[in-house]
């Protein structure tokens, strides 16, 4: 069985997280990515960490080595001439190049999707960027917060006494990584469909604005401004997160599982109070149902609730560290996890690919060390001997 | 249905002539459909009387006037460029009808709980056995295996199953939920570009699949690194504590190595960002804010310093911003090159320049709902690009039109399901009250 893009060929011109989450997921797809990284420095990603023991190696980035998984790295330097026409060979030979930069950049560089169509008329270009390759904001400098907050999230995150909140770790660039990975699929399937390529652009403030729930559609048609304010913890008593006796869980049951809420809680009586007799008695009587909830909170652990929720199938669940998830029973017997030996970082468990398909099982394979697939891909794609490789290397460019 | 409810041709888009059988309800599989039908994949959403679509029970409109269920603003933008059909799947005759549809179909989409598809009898063998290459998308929580399967969660619960909420939060307090059910649409992207692989690795095998999306694994890879990190730290610290660990991790607007932060404008509740890395960007911002003597001050002089004195650094930020609309300072830091963004309510993000500028915004006219903008589709092709074609499908419209050109039933066919209440002209409201 081979996994389902093994015909895929991908150039890989973006670093730090949105483009590399993009092209990690084409390459554990199975898709032959090769990940462009500037000589000596390599992906910003490199260089952020964590590492082991706080000590910074390029090799050893937790960012990295994650964002990374089942590429070919080469190193290539994109604003000599030199690299340039490098990376238009190599584009020849691929279905898609994957580009994070600003319109200008790309302009400077001449590495537009005219220049790449003049080698490779079927090649698509996609484009991962917060703002878009046109508009007044196509120049804006961009981190995980800029896309968070134009993209309507930031605001409606957190306490309603407190400033906006930005949840864990990068959401609004994996976000755009992923739409991106599924854009370029679109394209790429196009593409072989007409023979003919074209631009896949995805902006990261229109991803987080595309998946703001309720609160822009609803605004949009009835501009009704009663859902648009922060609620914290507790969108509702029954959708919240609550402390517990080693740690918090979180609730999230709908009206239809109300019932099931009352088994798992074993407060069958409020089945007949009518301060919560029906969804709309309990809106009204939010605050009294819930310190009823957390009057069972308190007297419960994270593993507790979670068995009820599980036993009598209401939506309880436990708020999960990384110890839990990687000591998950269920994990672990569906083999979320894989374990990767890195020849500098070491062993480790890194998560499995997100979506599973049986008939061609994606994989997470190795991460490469800086320029580790240099001699293959220039020798095998473009026919550079040894000696051509090391006057690239002497000038610089590799 | 005739054609003219088709307002804009498919014939050019990426999928045209790809059918896809939508049996999913609320965000997480439609999400993923609407990726498709915005790509010209002609998308067929399923309902019956008796199990329909929750999401068009959240209209907000006073008093449920007739017709509610055809204009909830939640369901209208999330089933955009659907046909929608009626068949109860718990009736034999209505599941006969539904494989009839898998087998004029290229992929079905469904997010029941784990056990709920087999016992409707429409699992991936029961599809296989009338369209061989048929590619099954499956979504539920927690996966079809593993001792919790029969779990049930909704998008807030995956985010706390996944670890992202232990990572989110105010410094010093506990973790955060975002405020959107986040595992649905993540759930949802990620099974669309899995049902696009299976397509691409369909025309190369002519072999369908089933693709199992458990919305609880799919949200783990936002957060790998810490996953990592986590085992990193265990493995250099001997007596390594989770909750301190994770605590320290929960640095809400702050960053592990530029100093930034969320700060308070002028207006009441408005709010820019502001971030600075490198010594340029630092020196950039202090131009800006007419402090250009900061650039030497001992307190923030080198990326070191301006972590450790963060607070302070917040208060100076923060002291020009308060004068400050949060466009106008994200523009004069921008235009400098410092990363800003106001942090947009909805009402301005509707207004917003970049986004009007871009075309976001596609007006929409609904039989029943009447006319709004909504957001156009996210996947910007330049060849090829997409458009809101066709509102969303009241519930049922598209029944008789399906049944009849897809499957050739005739009127008098058409008119004995619905008498036999296998179709449906109206939702049972008491399903979801």
């Amino acid at each position: 069985m081979t996994t389902p893009l093994s015909t895929l060929r991908i150039l890989d011109l973006t670093s730090g997280v949105s483009g590399p989450w993009c092209t990690k997921l084409l390459a554990d797809y199975g898709a032959d990515v090769i990940k462009v990284e500037r000589p000596g420095l390599g992906d910003e990603s490199r260089a952020h960490g964590p590492f082991p023991h706080g000590i910074p190696d390029r090799e050893k980035s937790a960012l990295y080595l994650w964002l990374n998984t089942s590429k070919r790295s080469i190193t290539l330097d994109i604003t000599t001439p030199t690299g340039r026409d490098l990376a238009l060979r190599l584009a020849a030979h691929c279905d898609a190049v994957v580009l994070d930069q600003r319109a200008s950049e790309l302009e400077r560089l001449r590495l537009m999707q005219d220049d790449f169509a003049a080698v490779n008329p079927r090649i698509v270009t996609t484009s991962v960027t917060a703002f878009g390759q046109s508009g007044p904001y196509a120049e804006w400098s961009e981190t995980n917060l800029t896309s968070y907050a134009t993209g309507g999230q930031h605001y409606l995150t957190g306490d309603a006494d407190r400033e906006p909140l930005q949840n864990g770790g990068y959401q609004a660039l994996y976000q755009a990584g992923t739409w991106a990975f599924g854009a370029t699929l679109a394209a790429v399937w196009d593409a072989r469909k007409t023979g003919v390529g074209q631009q896949a652009e995805v902006a990261g403030q229109e991803v987080m604005a595309a998946i703001l729930e309720i609160y822009l559609p609803d605004f949009a048609y009835r501009k009704a401004e009663t859902l648009l304010s922060r609620r914290g913890n507790m969108s509702t008593a029954v959708v919240g997160i609550y402390p517990v006796i080693d740690g918090h869980i979180g609730i999230h049951a709908m009206p239809k599982n109300w019932p099931q809420l009352l088994d798992a809680l074993d407060m069958h009586w409020m089945a007949e109070d009518e301060r919560f007799v029906d969804n709309r008695a309990r809106l009204r009587n939010d605050d009294d149902l819930m310190a009823q909830m957390y009057i069972w909170t308190a007297g419960v652990t994270k593993a507790e609730a979670y068995e009820r929720g599980g036993r009598f199938r209401a939506p309880i669940s436990p708020v999960n560290t990384m110890a839990d998830l990687l000591a998950s029973k269920h994990l672990a017997e569906r083999e979320s996890f894989r374990q990767i030996d890195h020849p500098a970082a070491g062993t480790m468990r890194y998560p499995g690919p997100p979506a599973r398909m049986p008939a061609s099982p994606p994989e997470v394979r190795l991460t490469p060390t800086l320029g580790q697939h240099n001699a293959e891909v220039y020798g095998d794609l473009l026919g550079h001997s040894p000696r051509d490789l090391s006057l690239l290397s002497a000038a610089g460019v590799i | 249905m005739n054609t003219s409810d088709l307002r804009l041709p498919t014939s050019n888009l990426p999928l045209s002539g790809i059918r896809i059988l939508d049996l999913t309800m609320v965000w997480a599989g439609p999400s993923a459909t609407r990726l498709l039908a915005d790509m010209g994949a002609e998308v067929i959403k399923v309902e019956s009387a008796r199990s329909w679509d929750m999401l068009r029970s959240l209209h907000f409109l006073s008093g449920s006037p007739p017709g509610w269920y055809d204009k909830a603003a939640y369901f209208n933008h999330n089933n955009r460029n659907k046909y929608g059909i009626t068949l109860d799947l718990q009736s034999a005759r209505g599941r006969e009808l539904a494989l009839q549809l898998v087998a004029k179909s290229d992929i079905v989409f469904e997010n029941y709980r784990a056990d709920v598809i087999g016992k409707l009898g429409l699992d991936y063998p029961d599809l296989r056995a009338v369209r061989e290459d048929i590619i099954l998308v499956s979504m539920p929580s927690h996966g079809k295996s593993g001792p919790e399967k029969g779990n049930v969660a909704y998008g807030t619960n995956v985010e706390q199953l996944a670890g992202l909420a232990s990572l989110s939060g105010y410094p010093g307090m506990g973790p955060h939920k975002s405020p959107i059910a986040y595992g649905d649409p993540n759930a949802g992207a990620i099974a669309a570009a899995a049902a696009l692989a299976a397509l691409i690795r369909r025309s190369e095998t002519g072999e369908g699949q089933h693709i199992e999306v458990a919305q609880w694994e799919a949200m783990i890879g936002n957060i790998g690194e810490f996953v990592l990190a986590w085992q990193m730290y265990v493995a250099a610290t001997p007596d390594a504590d989770i909750d301190a660990w994770s605590e320290e991790q929960r640095i809400g607007n702050r960053h592990r190595s530029r100093a930034q932060g969320v700060y308070a404008c002028a207006t009441e509740d408005e709010w820019v960002t502001v971030s600075v890395g490198s010594d340029a960007e630092f020196g950039a911002m202090c131009a800006v804010i007419g402090q250009p003597e900061l650039v030497r001050d001992g307190r923030f002089a080198d990326v070191v310093s301006r972590r450790h004195n963060h607070d302070e650094f917040d208060a100076i930020v923060a002291a020009w911003t308060a004068t400050r609309s949060q466009y106008d300072a994200a523009r004069e830091l921008q235009a400098a090159g410092v990363s800003a963004a106001p942090v947009l309510k909805i009402q301005k993000l509707m207004q917003d320049d970049n986004l009007r500028a871009r075309g976001f915004w596609e007006t929409v006219a609904h039989p029943a709902a009447g006319e709004w903008d909504m957001e156009g589709p996210v996947w910007r092709m330049s060849r090829t690009p997409g458009h809101v074609r066709m509102p969303a499908p009241m519930f049922g419209q598209h029944t008789a039109w399906v049944l009849g050109e897809l499957l050739g039933l005739s009127p008098d066919e058409i008119a004995a399901l619905e008498a036999e209440g296998v179709t449906a002209r109206e939702p049972n409201a008491g399903v979801h009250s």
